[in-house]
């Protein structure tokens, strides 16, 4: 196995390498278009639309890290982190349209807020002339896209405390603070999170990309006039004239500079923020318990909030499904109709592309993953990871001109291969992030102890190393999954509107503006995520063993 | 058992429709030939149609036309969902560029009409003539809707085969709106009288710019410079009074006439909770479809200006590179026959006015009709007022987006 070690890691490095690098200079060529940035300069909308763009994404970005660091610290202090992960894989798998769509119906002037609340509160009979949802501050594309990011921030943070090694060790060093006299949080915040947000660099610039370039929930919930620079370019890419979609481009060029710019920022100011944090002044922090109670248990009110707006938004979207002549200010449809799951269930072709696109991505990435982290020497893969968050950190109006492209050159534009190509690429650098600390993390020891009872390699890894690993395998496979459900861009560019998926579905529809059917789509792409992480959950759960004699 | 005989019957009655269409008169028997030579060659293609997909009559529609082809014509019938036409003229544009030829592209039809069609005929996109020698084309009203020979002021010249017919219509609760405005002035004095309660789609969703070709033809000084693209340096001068009234009504509509909502759907959502007065649709018969489909209330009725409304025909047509050009070709002839037509004009599945000339057709085919106007229908039709030339739409939609986006 060792001799095949290196011919099967460049293999993997070239069958994954190659293509991404491909894309993105394709992608990026699309940008010498002199031409194309004089117009972009001389539109009217790009200035604002960049500014707005700003706005949201690090608003958005900003909250969410705060909200997830501060529920971290409790959870980490209080050892209550198990109950504070369990709502997360639905919530993680929650697509980015189906929130917004859900939350629209919840804020809407005509939504299921004001309804509750009209008219004996609020006195109106006809839903008020507010400006709730696209509005033009970007507020809900802010509310939507913050939801939507503390849990994945949450489950890549949970991934690395699940992590045996640095389990044991940060909490050792956090027991070893409180002896010098730290309370729980200040030793959480001086010892634990300089080291655990360090590791979470990666995962935040996926979350600064997605909020600085997100195309579908800013259709559906951001500002509209004018729409975020994302929605400006993706609005151009489609454009009829050639010379619009350039501008287009270099729209996405001019989201690829402010992504680095800002995370560069970013990093700077989590540089000096650190600097300053490390020069400890001595002060320990008022014990929050007094000596030797137990700090207390339970979730904190954040968590409860965005536990329940999820319930919410999915209630909305069910209801919503099966809605007839609903008029304001009922809180109740006046008539159910089962209309639009008919209509589902009519084109559910639409179900079974977005399922066989999701499942054979999910595995393909899966197993170039696992191989590669099995055989690649690990300088390789430091090497490559930048190439791999290509596609996170690219906009994906930018990306996606990149793969169309590619896709033009293989002859797979509208072929099902080449939608599958491209799902797998979008998919890859996540299932790679969300299985690695586990799989790298993996103890050696294992290895060594497998060795010296004399078993070769693929016993072990067949019957101790991925058994093991199971719950991260599944996870991974969930995460997979459920990030190619909700591709939006993608599927819509490369299938050549061949193919629908669930999300495409629901986008278009939500632009149309029927509540039943967006709702049914959005519900479905709601449902299905939730069911692959809740198979994933069960296969991975760990095995019980039954005590002999009850 | 029943569903059975019914296919059966539909069946035999397709058949019917084949072999009269077959016995065509005289000056048609030329293209008898070709056109079974033309089904022949159809049978065991895929036809993949790029149709705008916004709505879900219209895909169940598809779906039926789909399952009736397969059934008579052995054709497999793809429904390519799309939201915006001009993404396809893009597609087709880009596989030209990449050198692809004839029968090498990935759109075999393509539901079109206005400045979409004009760009594909004026940039050579289109499949040579052969919309007209279609059998089921000699019942088709081009008399009595000559738009379904002229889009948008442009010649058809056989590139595109007529499929339904749009007259710009508007529909609103009468218990809240008992009094419908009739024109467009009437409609600034009820914004006035309501402020927040009106809008339109944002240009350039089609409906949004049929209503201000439709603000444009009620102020426009002389209509006949409409009918011819615009004279340069005439526009602004022509369209002064447009904008003029635009400014006047953008305050007193919804979000101050600041935002617009994405498509006409949308307002009908909005309408239908109450955010918004009225509501636009293209489709006289919408408001009637939606009555039936229980989304909207009954109390609902839809109505034209007193002087008329735009309108015209939408059509169907084939790029030069179609892959199955033939079985595209049979599936428009199909879409031009009685029984398509029919269901199509019944608000039970779609709701769109015909292209047929009623009278053209044998007793039996006519009878697939409805006669008796259904609550939501347009109790009393006004005139169709013609397009302006499609020349127009561009600039108007540029003008409009630079003032008020």
């Amino acid at each position: 196995m060792t001799a095949f070690r290196l011919p099967f890691a460049t293999a993997l490095l070239l069958l994954a390498g190659l293509p991404l690098l491909a894309t993105a200079a394709l992608a990026l060529a699309a940008l010498l278009d002199a031409a194309a940035w004089r117009a972009l300069w001389e539109d009217p909308h790009w200035l604002r639309a960049l500014s707005l763009t700003l706005w949201t994404g690090l608003a958005s970005t900003a909250l969410a890290w705060w909200v997830s660091a501060a529920l971290l610290a409790q959870g980490f202090v209080r050892q209550s982190l198990g109950p504070l992960l369990r709502g997360l894989p639905v919530m993680l798998a929650t697509p980015h349209a189906a929130l917004a769509i859900g939350l629209v119906f919840l804020l809407a002037p005509s939504g299921w807020l004001l309804r509750a609340l009209s008219p004996w509160l609020t006195g109106f009979e006809f839903p008020p002339p507010w400006p709730t949802t696209q509005d033009p501050w970007g507020l809900g594309l802010i509310a939507a896209l913050t939801a939507k990011e503390i849990p994945f921030l949450l489950w890549t943070a949970a991934t690395q405390l699940q992590r045996d090694d640095l389990r044991q060790r940060w909490r050792s060093e956090h027991a070893l603070a409180q002896t010098l006299g730290y309370s729980p949080q200040r030793a959480f915040w001086r010892v634990v999170w300089p080291q655990l947000s360090a590791r979470l660099w990666w995962p935040l610039l996926a979350v600064l990309a997605y909020g600085l370039t997100v195309v579908d929930m800013a259709l559906v919930i951001g500002p509209a006039s004018p729409p975020t620079l994302a929605v400006l370019a993706w609005q151009w890419l489609q454009d009829a004239d050639l010379a619009v979609n350039a501008q287009g481009a270099a729209a996405g060029g001019v989201l690829t500079l402010t992504l680095l710019g800002t995370a560069l920022l970013w990093r700077g100011l989590q540089r000096l923020h650190r600097r300053g944090g490390q020069r400890l002044n001595g002060r320990r922090g008022a014990a929050s318990t007094p000596a030797g109670a137990q700090p207390p248990v339970g979730l904190p009110a954040s968590h409860l909030l965005l536990v329940g707006l999820y319930g919410a938004v999915l209630l909305a979207l069910a209801v919503g499904s099966i809605a007839g002549v609903w008029p304001f200010p009922r809180v109740w449809p006046e008539t159910l109709t089962w209309q639009a799951w008919h209509r589902v269930w009519d084109s559910r072709s639409t179900v079974g592309t977005t399922l066989g696109l999701a499942l054979a991505s999910a595995a393909l990435a899966l197993a170039w993953s696992v191989a590669w982290l099995e055989l690649a020497p690990r300088r390789w893969d430091t090497a490559l990871r930048p190439v791999l968050y290509l596609s996170l950190v690219l906009p994906a109006v930018l990306w996606v001109v990149g793969l169309y492209s590619l896709a033009l050159q293989w002859r797979l534009e509208g072929q099902w291969l080449g939608l599958l190509l491209a799902h797998t690429a979008m998919v890859l650098p996540y299932v790679l992030l969300a299985l690695s600390p586990a799989y790298l993390g993996f103890d050696a020891r294992y290895a060594q102890l497998s060795a010296s009872l004399g078993h070769g390699p693929w016993h072990f890894l067949w019957r101790i190393k991925w058994p093991l690993l199971r719950r991260a395998l599944a996870a991974s496979a969930a995460v997979g999954f459920a990030v190619s459900v909700a591709q939006y861009l993608p599927t819509l560019y490369i299938g050549a509107g061949r193919f629908s998926s669930v999300t495409t579905e629901a986008v278009n529809l939500a632009a149309g503006g029927q509540r039943s059917l967006t709702s049914a789509y959005a519900g479905l792409q709601f449902v299905l995520p939730v069911l692959a992480f809740a198979l994933a959950a069960w296969l991975g759960a760990p095995r019980r063993f039954k005590p002999a004699h009850p | 058992m029943t569903t059975f005989s019914l296919s059966r019957r539909e069946l035999l009655l397709a058949a019917g429709t084949a072999t009269s269409a077959a016995a065509v008169p005289s000056w048609a028997q030329p293209a008898t030939p070709t056109w079974t030579g033309i089904e022949k060659a159809a049978r065991g293609q895929t036809v993949y149609f790029n149709a705008w997909a916004g709505s879900e009559t219209t895909n169940a529609y598809l779906q039926w036309v789909a399952a009736e082809v397969q059934a008579a014509y052995g054709i497999k019938l793809e429904h390519v969902k799309i939201t915006d036409t001009a993404d396809v003229v893009k597609r087709v544009r880009a596989e030209k560029t990449a050198g692809r030829q004839a029968g090498e592209g990935t759109v075999d039809l393509v539901w079109i009409n206005g400045e979409n069609f004009a760009a594909m005929k004026h940039d050579r996109l289109l499949l040579a003539p052969w919309a007209e020698a279609l059998p089921n084309f000699q019942y088709v009203d081009t008399m009595g809707k000559p738009t379904t020979l002229n889009d948008f002021s442009v010649p058809t010249d056989g590139q595109e085969s007529p499929w339904g017919m749009a007259q710009f219509t508007l529909f609103a609760d009468s218990k809240r709106l008992p009094q419908p405005p009739q024109s467009m002035a009437e409609l600034l004095a009820l914004a006035r009288r309501q402020p927040g309660r009106i809008s339109y789609p944002r240009l350039p969703d089609f409906t949004g710019t049929t209503f201000v070709k439709q603000a444009l033809l009620e102020h426009v000084a002389d209509v006949s410079v409409l009918a011819k693209p615009p004279v340069t340096g005439d526009f602004a001068k022509v369209t002064a009074p447009l904008w003029q009234f635009l400014d006047a009504l953008h305050p007193h509509l919804w979000r101050g006439g600041k935002q617009f909502p994405q498509s006409p759907a949308a307002i009908r959502q909005m309408m239908a909770d109450g955010e918004l007065l009225l509501a636009l649709t293209f489709n006289p018969n919408e408001p009637a479809n939606e009555i039936a489909a229980k989304r909207l209330p009954a109390t609902v009725v839809s109505w034209q200006f007193a002087q008329g409304t735009i309108g015209n025909t939408h059509f169907v047509t084939i790029p030069y590179n179609a892959k199955a050009a033939a079985g595209a070709q049979v599936v428009a002839n199909f879409l031009l026959s009685a029984k398509a037509q029919a269901r199509k004009a019944d608000i039970q599945h779609w709701g769109d006015p015909t292209v047929l000339d009623l009278a053209k057709l044998p007793a039996a085919e006519r009878a697939l009709f409805p006669s008796q106007p259904l609550p939501g229908q347009v109790a009393k039709p006004a005139p169709t007022l013609p397009e302006p030339h499609a020349a127009w739409v561009e600039p108007v939609e540029k003008e409009w987006t630079q003032r008020y986006l």
